[in-house]
């Protein structure tokens, strides 16, 4: 009999010590929780540029027309595309970019713009008749939550646009179906979207399209038949890119065992530019490994752990994200204890890679990249508001490459989050609001 | 596992070097103390859902709250095994206590969490995604040469099962989960072992989700989120019985490391990505069916042909 009473005792107090070490981790998620929310209040009220201004340089761009006018500052265009003469070449695509970027320098309410991202769409407050969406198939990442940042403040910048709707399917085909036909149905003014399901998303985008709705997608995000199909592919020629790593490897690798990297299987970003890479580089090097990453940096540390265990003297490796390299990657080099070195090219310029080579100061370890190109959706609304005000939109709208290097300018840009790419035009002072 | 290991030292040799190894350990270790959580939980009869969750907060807390800062590092640790505990509590709770159905509450508390997790590293982890120092430079460590990461887990793995086999609660546990209505009638408490599962397992995937953060680095929005299924294939690889029952940590163990060899050498044997799913999904068919009990049938099946039972010997 004591036994048992002993043994319920100590069930209770084991219950007991289990339910005061639950409370006190509520206790730190609740205080974890709201210091996250402490700096959310200070921005009431706060205005300013809808995009990177920069100080001094001249206005790039002459003219206008439907509403929009064809002039940027120099320094937001060097500020997201290196150069102010890297525009497309294409007249009227150029003129399409001038605008857009030429809208950082409109004042829009950077309290309304955080509530906007945060809240996944919002009033703008003008009571203008558009309605405008951005639709994505991914979703959560920084660059896509960054992206949707930019398209709100391009969004901003317009009186006409009085509504502003985020979707994101999460990887889930089928949501982001629904969420497009979702969009039609709802008679929206115009979609922006990363088609992260290639082809698939075809008949929604002619349903879309059918329905008198422009759709236009960025950083590439390409769907058979831009122009008929629907209105416009904005960014930049990837198999342009693939070449322009080819021209890396020929000259730094010039010969040894290389790796590509890309994204979801088959996804028309990674397959463009690794077949023209591929096919541009010296015989001398071999690519030993082509594997999908998903854009997943678990995945990342796993594949690149199994191409080190197979090729341990790997010279050179070209993927889309950089960041993902800074984080899985480097942690597979580490566990495999190999000097992180070699011939890297990557698409994307976030920060983190940046400042990780800068601390490693290996000249061994060269790093060419270019722009994650956030900004390309400010281009990609602005194509599909003109649409609306009757002008004649190219069925692409692309932009040249110039690869940058690390060594001669760093990704590491001072302020910015380390997940962050430095190109985007979100201002800083937005930007340290978003990621606090 | 003997098997995929001569296959790995015939196709693919370089799966069992020391770069492979330095992969697979810690991996196959964090994904061997969330499967063991989850064969508690399949011991007792149910499943669980919410590992990704877990893991996913634990690690984007060690992150945010460790701040880059090795002196967080505890009060991090601690949050984010408070957090697996009070989640396998509630999951316990709604299921043992209330009698909710296990698969639909144990994914809706996981997607609760895990929807925490996404915004706690958006608005947080963001700005600073690396992991203390002194974590990520414990998990990279190799104290005799094998991964410290591994070490933790096989000692885990050791306490788990000394627990369950010499313990007068893991007894009982086993117990209850090999027959619950026997077990009540035995006067032993079903409800409280199945919180207790859960609330083991909770702490066990936020265990899984420290080591992992320390082996990663850095932590971004999609941390852990490879680990709904996973665990739930190593256990029954391992010979468990969704239905319940009788389990075996170590045979827990081997399962996970022969998932994650067998993901390594897929990538290091080059084989298409439509290839690598369908030599995967073979290979878990495979373990099923050649795994523990299995064997165990089979052969006394063999036996009783060879060697016909006494009472059969003596008619006719």
């Amino acid at each position: 009999m004591d036994r048992r009473k002993e043994a319920q005792m100590r069930r209770r107090r084991q219950m007991v010590a289990v339910l005061l070490f639950a409370a006190a981790a509520t206790v730190a998620l609740v205080a974890a929780a709201s210091g996250t929310a402490g700096g959310r209040h200070s921005s009431a009220g706060v205005t300013g540029p809808s995009g990177w201004v920069g100080s001094g340089g001249t206005t790039i761009g002459s003219g206008g027309g439907y509403g929009e006018s064809y002039t940027a500052p120099s320094p937001t265009l060097q500020h997201a595309l290196f150069q102010a003469n890297l525009l497309p070449s294409n007249k009227t695509a150029r003129d399409i970019s001038l605008a857009a970027y030429g809208r950082s320098t409109k004042t829009v309410n950077y309290t309304l713009a955080l509530q906007c991202w945060k809240n996944n769409g919002c009033s703008t407050g003008t009571g203008g008749k558009y309605t405008v969406a951005y639709v994505e198939g991914f979703g959560e990442n920084t660059y896509r939550q960054m992206s949707k940042m930019e398209f709100i403040l391009d969004a901003l910048t317009y009186p006409s646009i009085g509504k502003i709707i985020y979707r994101s399917a999460h990887s889930d085909l089928n949501q982001a179906i629904a969420d497009f036909k979702s969009m039609i149905a709802q008679h929206v003014s115009a979609i922006v979207t990363y088609p992260d399901f290639g082809d698939a998303m075809l008949p929604v985008f002619q349903q879309a399209t059918k329905a008198g709705i422009p759709v236009s997608t960025y950083a590439w995000g390409y769907v058979t038949g831009p122009g008929t199909n629907y209105t416009t592919v904005v960014g930049e020629d990837t198999c342009k890119l693939g070449k322009a790593f080819a021209g890396v490897m020929n000259t730094q690798v010039k010969s040894g065992n290389i790796a590509f990297l890309g994204g979801f299987p088959g996804n028309p970003l990674s397959t463009s530019w690794q077949k023209c890479e591929q096919a541009a580089l010296n015989p001398n090097i071999k690519v030993v490994a082509n594997e999908p990453t998903n854009w997943d940096p678990s995945k990342v540390q796993g594949i690149v752990s199994g191409i080190l265990a197979k090729t341990p003297d790997l010279a050179g490796l070209s993927y889309e994200d950089a960041l993902f390299m800074s984080q899985g990657g480097y942690a597979a080099y580490q566990a495999a204890n190999i000097p992180y070195q070699g011939v890297f090219t990557y698409r994307t310029d976030e920060a983190n890679m940046g400042c990780l080579a800068d601390k490693l100061k290996d000249p061994k370890l060269k790093i060419y990249y270019y722009s994650a190109g956030n900004a390309q959706i400010r281009v990609a609304l602005t194509a599909d508001m003109m649409k609306l005000q009757g002008a004649k939109i190219p069925p692409t709208i692309v932009f040249p490459i110039q690869l940058q290097q690390q060594s001669k300018r760093s990704m590491c840009l001072k302020g910015y989050p380390p997940t962050a790419s430095g190109t985007s035009l979100i201002p800083l002072s937005l930007l340290h609001k978003m990621y606090p | 596992m003997l098997a995929l290991l001569v296959i790995a030292a015939i196709f693919a040799p370089d799966a069992l070097g020391h770069t492979s190894w330095s992969y697979v350990l810690p991996y196959a270790t964090v994904l061997a103390i969330a499967s063991l959580g989850q064969m508690l939980v399949v011991l007792q009869g149910g499943i669980d859902l919410s590992t990704p969750g877990v893991i996913s907060a634990a690690g984007n807390l060690i992150a945010g709250i460790g701040a880059g800062a090795n002196h967080n590092l505890p009060a991090a640790i601690l949050v984010a095994l408070g957090v697996g505990v009070l989640v396998g509590l509630v999951n316990g709770i709604l299921v043992g206590v209330m009698r909710l159905n296990p698969l639909i509450v144990t994914l809706a508390v996981g997607q609760i969490v895990l929807a925490w997790s996404s915004k706690y590293s958006r608005d947080v982890v963001t700005n600073r995604p690396d992991v203390p120092a002194g974590l990520a430079h414990w998990a990279t460590a190799k104290p005799l040469g094998i991964s410290s990461v591994f070490w933790m887990g096989l000692a885990i793995t050791i306490v788990v099962a000394l627990v369950l086999r010499y313990t007068v609660t893991g007894r009982r546990f086993l117990a209850v989960g090999a027959n619950p209505r026997g077990a009540w009638i035995a006067g032993l408490n079903v409800r409280t072992n199945v919180v207790l599962a859960y609330t083991a397992a909770g702490t066990l995937y936020a265990v899984g989700g420290v080591l992992l953060a320390g082996v990663r680095i850095s932590i971004d929005p999609a941390f852990g989120s490879g680990y709904l299924l996973a665990p739930i294939a190593a256990v029954v690889i391992a010979g468990a019985s969704l239905s319940g029952g009788l389990a075996s940590a170590t045979s827990t163990w081997v399962a996970a490391l022969a998932l994650t060899l067998l993901t390594q050498m897929l990538v290091i044997m080059g084989l298409s990505t439509a290839m690598q799913y369908i030599v995967f999904g073979i290979a878990i068919i495979a373990g099923m069916v050649v795994s523990g009990d299995r064997i165990a049938a089979a052969l006394a099946w063999t036996t009783r042909l060879v060697t016909p039972p006494a009472h059969e010997a003596g008619t006719g």
